[in-house]
């Protein structure tokens, strides 16, 4: 709880991280406001997927502190991380994210499923994003009969249906032709301001950066654009 | 490009080095198997032989004068101890060119006798009056393994005077001691049918090695989306579809060959242990499970050059092109019409039920045509069940561990059948082989351990029997000591009934007489009709045993004849507390005093010959189950495993979203363990089904419930498996780690 500001969805102070002996992260400071959609820029091998991960609580970090809601992160042990996840998270990635057994909208519906919604209610609940993500009519379809962009959108679904409080996205255009990405970003982000979830968005790519609030640059395992959050009310 | 193959087959990293692994060991399975199954039928064939020479007598061909022989006057007979056979033979020769049968240097001469070493121990070990009492004389050597069917036979030669056996009706003067195969020998008495321990060797070969070719197949499928990665990209810079192929096959055949090497060290370690398998009746020697030349060179070449084979069959369901594998054939769902063959093997049972064929030929071919077709409709329907017990479980799953597995199922049920096909067969064959085995042991009654036809002897002095001119057996004939041994509760001598024999089964007529009075002392042999002061019994006072009655409550038929002292000796019955000492006591006084003839026998160790062979073929069916059990469980593991590779991805998303292994860990239990109990439930409903349908058309009898040990080895094998599947779980854990989502 210490030091969490109200109005400020995450924070990460001084986050470091090494693989063995080579440091991902070596000090790495960054606030993100409630409802906000940010940008974490960086060229490849910068630090900026290892920490979205710290962020998100898939890794924890070797020093410095993350709070995440007012709650501190790194000091959680691996099943309540999991439960923060599962929770309070959403996610989207670059690719191989569907379940591939499943139909399109048991896959949105699979957070709800798993947590614990009865089945009816889970896909009725999912159906509905199709309409929203422009997705009709391919409620049906596996993964091997989507689209790459089709399936990022329904992977995008997922990420969103069980209203997260944080939807962390890790280069999720980046196998994408440039319309569709666009396209997909359009809903990303437009799904998460209408249903208020902040978001957090790692990219490589300018224009991806464009569609957020405010974007922050890693290098060398450092936060070096100053991130101050703008509190939103 | 072969040596490509080879350096990609042993340096090709973790996965390909497990996949060599999972492989062999798979064909190591096999190998052995089939070794194990080849040295069982050329073990068989060699133990056959060593039963040849007591066949000596039995065969025209060595009664027939050789010039040179002094001719040897032979006397093979069974006598029992301990409800085991032991095997005598009584020899005289006439002079000193006479043929020596294997085993021993010499004949031994009146008043000596030769042992196999178990009967040399048991001689040692036991009370004289129990058993060495038997043998006249003193043991003069042992009797050398060439002699012996097996290690444990009870064997006695035991040399006689000439004038003593020579006037036996039943010994035979020999020339020359049979060295023919039992198996070629119309009138010999002793060995085994060995074409039918071929052909049960061969069936059971097959239901334990197709369930091994299945793990090989779904072993060779592990990592295969990686390797077809490797592959397309072989054939982006230029490697050709022939090129590509030698290099699956190398891969193949270097797993196949290492597997097949490692199958014969198996076997040969395992080796000792399959000869204490007494599936003949008899355990065999070691060396018996021997391998021909053609059988190390058929083996040896057939099982790399069958992978590489089944290596290029397997490449050619993939189309491999240089931008990856297109073309990959989507399973079909399987349609309904693969019930028809189930259905019309249980239909044929069926129909025969109350139209039994006339012949023994027409009974074989009606039941095991309806066998065969119930086995192969059971192998083409278990995809059809799989898919509509996978659809039920999809339709009905709340829970998302239950919804994946569903799919999966729904999706392949080939693939999720074809790891536990195997299963089937073996299910199925144990338990209509359990059913039917219980239900005749059941239905003939068999004696229980404190019944009269397990804890009385009897000895039969049949007429023809009997020396010419010698006296007609009497009561003087019964050993004095005889009631007064300790567990002997009674004597009773039978007289020979002299009317003639009913074969009406409804009244029947006994060769031999016994008082009322007598019978009224010993009411566990059944009592007299209100009345009747004598009444006809068969010689042993049990008979012919009737279904659901025990001799208790029989009652005899009574008879006219009242003045039985004029009347000679049939039989003398000895009544025993049960206890083994006392029963070997009363039989070895029995023979003692009367030598010639028939040993003394319970009821229990006539019939035991009968029984002894459907309880091998049924601890068979047991080895059968077994040993596939835990195969179709290694298949399963490994089709989850392959299944898990081709899923690393999004299931270590799955995780990474905060998913708990425990939900995946459901996935992978549920896609296993429904077509593992599924099929098994199936296979034992079948199995039980297809038993009631041959003992109601062949025997009118109805089906017994098996032992606690069927269900024993159902369960023990059923937590085999899925203990083999729960090995599998950990490796959820490593392979959907985080650093997966991060790094692929």
């Amino acid at each position: 709880m210490n030091g969490a500001t109200t109005g400020v969805m995450i924070e990460a102070r001084e986050v470091a991280l090494s693989f063995g002996e080579t440091p991902a992260l070596r000090g790495a400071s960054l606030t993100v406001a409630e409802g906000e959609v940010l940008a974490v820029m960086g060229p490849s091998g910068s630090g900026k997927s290892t920490l979205l991960h710290c962020l998100a609580g898939i890794l924890v970090p070797d020093a410095g502190e993350i709070h995440v809601a007012g709650r501190r992160v790194d000091t959680l042990d691996e099943s309540a991380r999991s439960a923060l996840r599962r929770d309070q998270f959403g996610f989207v990635f670059q690719f191989g994210q569907l379940v591939p057994e499943l139909t399109a909208v048991e896959n949105v519906a699979l957070p709800l499923l798993l947590a614990g919604t009865r089945r009816r209610a889970a896909v009725a609940e999912a159906s509905g994003w199709f309409g929203r993500l422009d997705l009709e009519g391919l409620q049906q379809r596996r993964s091997g009969e989507l689209s790459g962009g089709q399936a990022q959108r329904v992977a995008l679904a997922r990420g969103l249906v069980a209203r997260p409080r944080v939807l962390f996205a890790d280069e999720p255009t980046g196998s994408l032709d440039s319309l569709t990405g666009e396209h997909v970003l359009d809903l990303l982000v437009g799904s998460a301001r209408e249903q208020g979830t902040t978001v957090v968005v790692v990219t490589h790519e300018a224009r991806v950066a464009a569609y957020a609030d405010r974007e922050v640059i890693v290098r060398d395992g450092k936060v070096t654009t100053p991130a101050v959050a703008p509190v939103l009310s | 490009m072969i040596g490509l193959g080879l350096r990609l087959a042993v340096a090709g990293g973790r996965e390909a080095a497990v996949r060599l692994v999972v492989v062999a060991v798979a064909v190591a399975l096999g190998t052995g198997l089939l070794l194990a199954t080849l040295a069982g039928i050329n073990a068989t064939k060699t133990q056959n032989l060593r039963y040849a020479w007591l066949n000596t007598g039995a065969d025209p061909s060595t009664t027939a004068a050789v010039a040179g022989v002094d001719p040897v006057w032979w006397l093979a007979r069974e006598d029992y101890f301990h409800g085991e056979d032991l095997g005598r033979i009584d020899v005289a020769a006439t002079g000193p060119a006479a043929p020596v049968p294997p085993g021993i240097p010499a004949l031994p001469g009146p008043g000596e006798f030769y042992a196999s070493p178990a009967l040399h121990d048991l001689l040692r070990t036991t009370p004289a009056a129990e058993l060495g009492d038997r043998f006249p004389g003193r043991e003069v050597g042992v009797v050398g393994d060439a002699a012996l069917p097996s290690p444990g036979s009870l064997l006695v030669i035991v040399g006689q005077p000439v004038e003593t056996l020579a006037g036996q009706p039943a010994a035979a003067k020999v020339s020359r001691i049979l060295t023919t195969d039992p198996a070629n020998c119309s009138r010999c008495v002793v060995g085994l049918n060995d074409t039918m321990f071929t052909v049960t060797l061969s069936v059971i070969a097959a239901a334990l090695i197709f369930p091994v070719l299945i793990f090989i197949g779904t072993a060779t499928r592990l990592s295969a989306a990686r390797r077809e990665q490797r592959f397309a990209a072989m054939r982006l810079i230029g490697a050709t579809p022939r090129q590509v192929s030698v290099l699956a096959t190398v891969e193949s055949t270097v797993a196949a060959v290492a597997g097949m090497l490692l199958g014969f060290g198996v076997f040969f370690a395992l080796r000792p242990g399959l000869a204490a398998i007494p599936f003949t009746g008899a355990t065999f020697f070691p060396d018996d499970l021997g391998l021909t030349l053609v059988n190390v060179l058929a083996v040896g070449a057939g099982i790399p050059v069958g992978a590489a084979v089944a290596a290029r069959l397997a490449l050619r369901r993939v189309r491999i092109s240089p931008l990856g594998v297109t073309g990959r054939v989507t399973p079909k769902p399987p349609r309904a019409w693969r019930l028809i063959p189930l259905v019309a093997g249980i239909a044929e049972l069926a129909w025969f039920v109350g139209r039994k064929p006339e012949t023994t030929n027409g009974q074989t071919f009606a039941y095991i045509a309806g066998a065969v077709l119930m086995v192969t409709g059971l192998v083409l329907a278990g995809p059809w069940l799989t898919m509509r017990a996978a659809r039920v479980v999809a339709q009905r799953a709340q829970r998302p561990a239950a919804l994946i597995a569903g799919r999966r199922l729904s999706d392949d049920p080939m693939a999720a059948f074809r790891a536990v096909s195997g299963l089937v067969v073996a299910l199925f064959v144990m338990t209509a082989a359990s059913g039917a085995i219980t239900s005749y042991v059941a239905e003939r009654a068999s004696p229980a351990g404190d019944s009269v036809a397990a804890t009385s002897l009897s000895q039969t002095f049949w007429p023809e029997e009997l020396v010419p001119g010698t006296p007609a057996p009497s009561i003087s004939d019964i050993p004095a000591g005889l009631a007064a041994i300790p567990g002997v509760t009674a004597v009773i001598p039978v007289r020979e009934n002299l009317r003639e024999i009913s074969s009406d089964s409804t009244s029947p007529q006994g060769p031999g007489l016994i008082r009322c009075v007598d019978l009224a002392r010993t009411p566990e042999f059944g009592r007299c009709p209100e009345g009747a002061r004598t009444v006809a019994v068969w010689s042993d006072l049990i008979g012919p045993r009737e279904p659901g009655t025990s001799p208790d409550q029989r009652v005899w038929p009574a008879s006219n004849v009242t003045d039985l002292d004029s009347l000679r000796l049939l039989s003398v019955v000895v009544q025993t507390d049960g206890s083994a000492a006392a029963k070997e006591q009363a039989r070895t006084a029995l023979a003692t005093t009367n030598p010639w003839g028939r040993f003394p026998a319970t009821e229990a160790e006539w019939e035991a010959d009968s029984a002894r062979t459907l309880v091998q073929f049924q601890r068979l069916a047991d080895v059968v189950i077994l040993a596939s059990l835990p195969i179709a469980g290694c298949s399963l593991a490994v089709s989850v495993i392959a299944g898990l590779t081709d899923r690393k991805r999004p299931f270590s998303v799955l995780r990474l979203t905060g998913v708990r292994i425990r939900m995946l860990r459901a996935v992978v239990g549920l896609e296993s363990a429904v077509p593992l109990l599924v099929v098994a439930a199936v296979a034992i409903g079948t199995g039980f089904l297809a038993a009631a349908l041959f003992l109601r058309a062949q025997l009118d009898y109805s089906l017994h419930a098996p032992g606690a040990s069927y269900y024993l080895i159902v369960a023990v094998g059923l937590a085999a498996s899925l203990a083999i599947i729960a090995a599998t779980l950990p490796l959820l854990r490593r392979i959907t780690g985080p650093e997966t989502a991060r790094n692929e």
